[in-house]
C-alpha cells in the first residue's frame, strides 16, 4: 500500500501539467489581507501601551518630575498603567476572539499572551515598589514602612492582594515551574488573574488621581476593562455554552481504529452550521462524572455532516486514556472552532502536507476541505512502525479522489543522524526537494510529534520559502 | 510587513504620546478657566464690511479696505456666547477700549445641576496664578491639614519653628 | 518668641514678645488639662471613661458638657457634617477641643494684655486681635507684621506654600482640614467615596468655627461648601482631587503681598 518518495537521482516525475483553476482563491489576496490585519493588531497592542502612558500625561503628568520622589512616583504611576493594560491585552489574546483566531491563530495568540506575562508582572511590582519609595521619600520614611499607611487607605488592601494573585500566577506559567502543576491545578491558579484584575480595579479608580471621576482618562480605562472582561465572558464562555446548547452533540460511538487509538464519532444538530474547516480544532468537554473538569483540544480528523462530527484520539496520559471508553450518549461541550491549520492560512496554490503519527488527524480533515487541482497537492505520511498508520487507508482514498500523490514512509529514523525521514529513505537520498519538487509554490502543512517537527520544520525553512507558508501544528498527544 | 508592523507600531505609539502630552499641557496651563471667547459675530461688527467704530476706515476706500486693515475689534463691551468648562457654564463679558481689553466680567457661572450661581461670597473657581504671587510673601505660620507629631518633623511648620520666625 | 512643644497628638508652636515669654507656660497647661480629659489615647480621660460606658454622660463635668453640648450644636447646624461622633457611635470631641484649647489660650493672653501673639496648633491658627492696638503700637510691635500672615500648605505638596494671606481682625482664625493625602494619591478613612475636596480651609473670627466648617465643607462637598459660604461670614479655599481651586472673593482680597 505504500508508495515510495523517489530519491534526488532519479528522473522527474511525468505530471500532467494542468492550468490553474480558475475558481481557486486568490491567496496571496487573501495572505495580504491577514497580514494587514496582524499588522493592525500589533500596531494596536504597542498603541494601547502608549496610551496607558500618554494617560498620565494628560493629566499633566508632564509637571509631576520636579522632585526626586515624584519622579519616582510618576514612573510608578505610568508603570502601573503600562502594566495594566498589559494585563488586559493578554486578556484580549486569551479570550479566543474569533477575529484574532482568524488573523493570527490561537497558537500565534497564546504565544504572545505568554510572551507578555512576565513583562507585565515586572512593570506592576515596579508600579508597587516606586511608588512606596516615592512616598516614602515624600515623607521621609523607608518604602516596607510606607507600606502601613497604604494599607489604611481604601481599596488598597485588595490592590495589594490582586497583586500578589498576579504573581503567583504569573510565576506558575514559568516553564520550569508549570511542569511540577497538573493542567488542571495550573489553570485554576491561572483563573486567579481574573481574581486579581477585578481587584486591581478598585484601587485606580479611587487612589489614582490620573483616573479622576468626570475625565476622559477615566471613561476609556473603563472602556478598556469593559472590551477585556467583555470578551473573556463572551467569547470564552457565552459563545461556547450557546454553541454547545444549539448543536446539541452526544458520542454516538467509539471504534478502536488500531491499539490505543479511537475515533470517537459524535452527533449533533446542525453541525454544518459549526463552520468548521478541515484541521481546526475544537476544545471539547465530555459530561461523564470522571471527565467533565477536565478540557481536550482536540483537531476534527473529519468534515462534519449535518449530523456527526469525528475526532481521534491515542490513549496517552491519564486523560485521553478516558477518552477511549467513553460511554455511547455522553453529553459534549465544545469550544471553537480554533486554529489557522487549515485552508484559510492558504498563501500558494499548490499544497505539500507532511504528518507523522497521530498528527495525521487534522491532515485527514485538512485534505478533505483543501481546494486545490488534480496533480497540485502532494502528501507525505511517516509512521514508525505499520501498526501507526491511523487514517492512511482514508487519506489514501481522499488523494486518489481529489488527484493528490500520496507517499508513505514507514520505519524507524536514522542512527547517529538527525533525520524526520526513515533510515531507508535517508539512505536512498531521499530530500525535501525530491518529495516536493514545487515547493516554492505550495504551501506546506506540518503537524506531528514536536521532536519530529522541530526537524523538518529546520529542513522546510532551510529550503528558502517564505515563512508564511508554513504552518506547523505540534501534535503530542 | 514585520517592518509595517514595526513602523506602524512607533508612529501610532508616538502620536498617541504626542496627543496625551498636548493634552496634559494644555490641562495645566489652561487649567480649565482659560476660556477661548466665541465673541457674537454680530456685536463684533464683523470685520471689513461695516468696520463699525473704526474711524481711521472710510467705506469705498477700495483694495486697502480689505479686511486687514480692520485691525482690532471694536471698542465697547462685547458678550460671549456661553462655554461650558470643567466648573460648570461661563459666560463672560470683555471690555474693550483701544483695542485692548480692560476689563472681563463673568456673567453666568452655572453648577452642575444647571443651576445659574450667583456671584457672592461663593467660593468660585480660580486660577492657582491668581494666588501665586502671595506664595512668596513671609509668613510665620502655615495652616494646613492636622498632622501627626512625626508628619510635622518633615513639615514647613517645623522649619519655621526651629527658625524661631 | 517661638516656642514649639507637641501636644493633642500633633505640635503646637505658640509665638510671643520676649518680654511676654513666662506666658507659655501657662498656655502649656491650658493644653495638657484639656488633652488629659478629652484624650481618647490615655484610657484614664474623662472623655475616654464616658466613651467606655464606665462613666455616664450625665455625670461628667460641667466643662465637658459644654463643649459636648457646643459639638451637637455644630452637628445640626451644619446638617450632621460635623459631628461629634465617630462612624461607630463612640463620642468623640477632637473635632472641636483643639480650636476650644486654642480658643482659652488665646483668651488668657488677651486678659493678661499680651499685645502680639499668635497660636499654632496641627495648622489651626489664631492670632492677637491687633485691632485693639493703636497703629503706632502695631507698627513699633515686637513681632511684626509676619506674624499676621498665615501660610496655607500646598496639598499636593507639603513643604510648600499654596497661598498665603493677612489675619486681621476680625478675621483672626484659619484652620485647615483635609483628607489625607500624598502625592497624586488621596483618601479619606473609612470612606470609598471620592472626596471632593483633599483641602479645606476656612478663615473666620473665631478658631471654633473655621475648625468645624473646614472639618464640614471636607465631609460634605460641594454642596456644604456652597451652604457654609451662603450662611456664615467665612472665607473659604478649597482645593479639589484635581488640583484647582475655589475661593470666597473675601480669601482673594485677604491674599498677602510680598514684604
Amino acid at each position: 500500500m505504500s508508495t515510495q518518495v523517489r530519491p534526488r537521482a532519479a528522473t522527474a516525475r511525468p505530471r500532467t501539467a494542468l492550468a490553474a483553476v480558475a475558481t481557486a482563491p486568490d491567496y496571496r489576496r487573501n495572505f495580504a489581507r491577514r497580514a494587514r490585519l496582524s499588522d493592525l493588531l500589533v500596531v494596536a497592542l504597542w498603541a494601547s501601551g502608549a496610551a496607558a502612558a500618554a494617560l498620565f500625561l494628560a493629566s499633566g503628568g508632564v509637571d509631576q518630575f520636579t522632585s526626586v520622589a515624584e519622579t519616582v512616583t510618576s514612573i510608578g504611576i505610568v508603570s502601573g498603567l503600562v502594566g495594566t493594560d498589559f494585563i488586559l491585552v493578554m486578556l484580549v489574546l486569551a479570550a479566543r476572539i474569533p477575529l484574532i483566531d482568524r488573523t493570527i491563530g490561537h497558537d500565534r495568540a497564546i504565544a504572545v499572551h505568554r510572551s507578555l506575562g512576565k513583562p507585565a508582572l515586572y512593570l506592576l511590582l515596579a508600579h508597587g515598589a516606586l511608588l512606596l519609595t516615592g512616598y516614602g521619600l515624600s515623607s521621609g520614611i523607608n518604602p516596607i514602612a510606607e507600606i502601613g499607611p497604604m494599607l489604611s487607605l481604601p481599596d488598597m488592601p485588595l490592590a495589594f492582594i490582586a497583586l500578589g494573585l498576579m504573581i503567583a500566577v504569573v510565576v506558575s506559567s514559568l516553564i520550569a515551574v508549570r511542569r511540577r502543576f497538573s493542567y488542571e491545578g495550573w489553570h485554576l491558579v491561572h483563573l486567579l488573574s481574573y481574581v486579581s484584575v477585578a481587584f486591581a480595579l478598585p484601587h485606580q479608580l479611587s487612589v489614582g488621581g490620573v483616573l479622576a471621576d468626570g475625565t476622559l482618562q477615566r471613561v476609556y480605562w473603563i472602556a478598556l476593562y469593559v472590551v477585556a472582561l467583555g470578551s473573556i465572558v463572551t467569547f470564552r464562555f457565552a459563545e461556547p455554552l450557546v454553541s454547545s446548547l444549539r448543536h446539541r452533540m452526544r458520542v454516538a460511538a467509539v471504534t478502536e481504529i488500531a491499539p490505543g487509538v479511537s475515533t470517537i464519532q459524535l452527533a449533533g444538530n446542525d453541525l454544518r452550521g459549526l463552520e468548521a474547516s478541515g484541521g481546526q480544532f475544537f476544545i471539547w468537554r465530555f459530561w461523564t462524572p470522571r471527565t467533565w473538569w477536565h478540557s481536550h483540544p482536540i483537531s476534527l480528523s473529519a468534515i462534519p455532516t449535518a449530523s456527526s462530527a469525528r475526532i481521534t484520539v491515542r490513549n496517552l496520559g491519564t486523560g485521553s486514556a478516558q477518552l477511549t471508553t467513553i460511554p455511547v450518549g455522553t453529553r459534549v461541550s465544545i469550544e471553537g472552532p480554533y486554529g489557522l491549520f487549515s485552508d484559510a492560512a492558504r498563501t500558494s496554490p499548490k499544497l505539500a502536507i507532511i504528518a507523522a503519527g497521530i498528527g495525521v488527524t487534522p491532515v485527514r480533515a485538512l485534505l478533505e476541505q483543501a481546494s486545490f487541482a488534480p496533480g497540485e497537492a502532494i502528501i507525505l505520511l511517516r509512521a514508525s512502525t505499520p501498526e501507526e498508520t491511523y487514517h492512511w487507508d482514508e487519506i489514501q482514498a481522499i488523494a486518489a479522489a481529489k488527484g493528490a500523490t500520496c507517499y508513505t514512509m514507514i520505519g524507524h529514523r536514522p542512527r547517529g543522524v538527525d533525520s524526520w525521514m526513515t533510515a531507508a529513505d535517508y539512505e536512498r537520498g531521499v530530500t525535501l526537494q525530491s518529495a516536493f519538487p514545487d515547493l516554492a509554490d505550495s504551501d506546506v502543512f506540518l503537524c506531528g510529534p514536536t521532536m519530529w517537527l522541530d526537524l523538518i520544520e529546520a529542513d522546510v525553512h532551510v529550503s528558502g520559502i517564505r515563512p508564511e507558508q508554513i504552518h506547523a501544528e505540534r501534535f503530542d498527544w | 510587513m514585520r517592518t509595517r508592523a514595526i513602523l506602524g507600531s512607533i508612529l501610532a505609539s508616538t502620536s498617541v504620546l504626542i496627543v496625551g502630552y498636548q493634552a496634559g499641557v494644555s490641562v495645566t496651563t489652561s487649567d480649565g478657566t482659560s476660556v477661548s471667547l466665541p465673541v457674537d459675530a454680530a456685536t463684533n461688527g464683523t470685520a471689513g464690511n461695516t468696520n463699525a467704530g473704526n474711524g481711521s476706515s472710510t467705506p469705498g476706500t477700495g483694495t486697502a479696505a480689505a479686511a486687514p486693515a480692520a485691525s482690532g475689534p471694536a471698542d465697547g463691551t462685547f458678550t460671549g456666547s456661553s462655554v461650558s468648562t470643567r466648573f460648570g457654564n461661563v459666560q463672560v463679558a470683555v471690555t474693550i477700549a483701544s483695542g485692548s481689553i480692560t476689563d472681563v466680567t463673568a456673567l453666568q457661572l452655572t453648577d452642575d445641576d444647571g443651576r445659574s450661581v450667583q456671584i457672592s461670597n461663593r467660593a468660585a473657581p480660580i486660577l492657582r496664578t491668581e494666588v501665586l504671587s502671595s506664595q512668596s510673601a513671609q509668613v510665620s505660620n502655615v495652616s494646613g491639614a492636622t498632622y501627626t507629631t512625626d508628619a510635622y518633623l518633615s513639615s514647613l511648620q517645623s522649619a519655621l519653628d526651629q527658625a524661631g520666625a | 518668641m517661638r516656642t514649639a512643644f507637641p501636644t493633642m497628638g500633633t505640635m503646637a508652636s505658640v509665638e510671643l514678645p520676649a518680654a511676654w515669654a513666662s506666658e507659655v507656660n501657662e498656655v502649656q497647661r491650658i493644653f495638657r488639662t484639656i488633652d488629659d480629659r478629652y484624650s481618647l489615647y490615655s484610657p484614664d480621660s474623662e472623655l475616654s471613661l464616658i466613651a467606655a460606658g464606665t462613666t455616664s454622660l450625665s455625670h461628667a463635668s460641667p466643662p465637658l458638657l459644654a463643649s459636648y453640648a457646643r459639638a451637637l450644636e455644630w452637628r445640626s447646624a451644619t446638617g450632621g457634617n460635623f459631628s461629634p461622633h465617630r462612624p461607630d457611635g463612640t463620642i468623640d470631641l477632637n473635632g472641636i477641643v483643639k480650636a476650644e484649647a486654642i480658643e482659652q489660650a488665646g483668651e488668657h493672653l488677651t486678659a493678661v494684655g499680651c499685645p502680639e501673639w499668635s497660636i499654632n496648633v496641627g495648622g489651626d491658627i489664631l492670632v492677637s486681635p491687633t485691632g485693639a492696638a493703636t497703629p503706632a503700637t502695631a507698627s513699633a510691635s515686637p513681632l511684626g507684621p509676619r506674624v499676621m500672615r498665615a501660610g496655607i500648605a500646598e496639598p499636593l505638596s507639603p513643604t510648600e506654600l499654596l497661598c498665603s494671606l493677612e489675619l486681621r481682625h476680625p478675621r483672626r482664625a484659619i484652620a485647615t482640614s483635609g483628607s489625607a493625602q500624598r502625592g497624586d494619591h488621596i483618601w479619606r478613612a473609612g470612606s470609598t467615596e471620592p472626596v471632593s475636596f483633599v483641602q479645606v480651609s476656612v478663615v473666620a473670627n473665631d478658631i471654633v468655627t473655621a475648625d468645624v466648617l473646614a472639618t464640614a465643607i471636607v465631609a460634605g462637598g460641594q454642596t456644604a461648601l456652597d451652604d457654609v459660604t451662603d450662611r456664615w461670614d467665612v472665607d473659604v479655599v478649597a482645593v479639589d482631587r484635581a488640583g484647582a481651586l475655589r475661593a470666597t472673593p473675601g480669601l482673594l482680597h485677604a491674599l498677602a503681598t510680598k514684604i
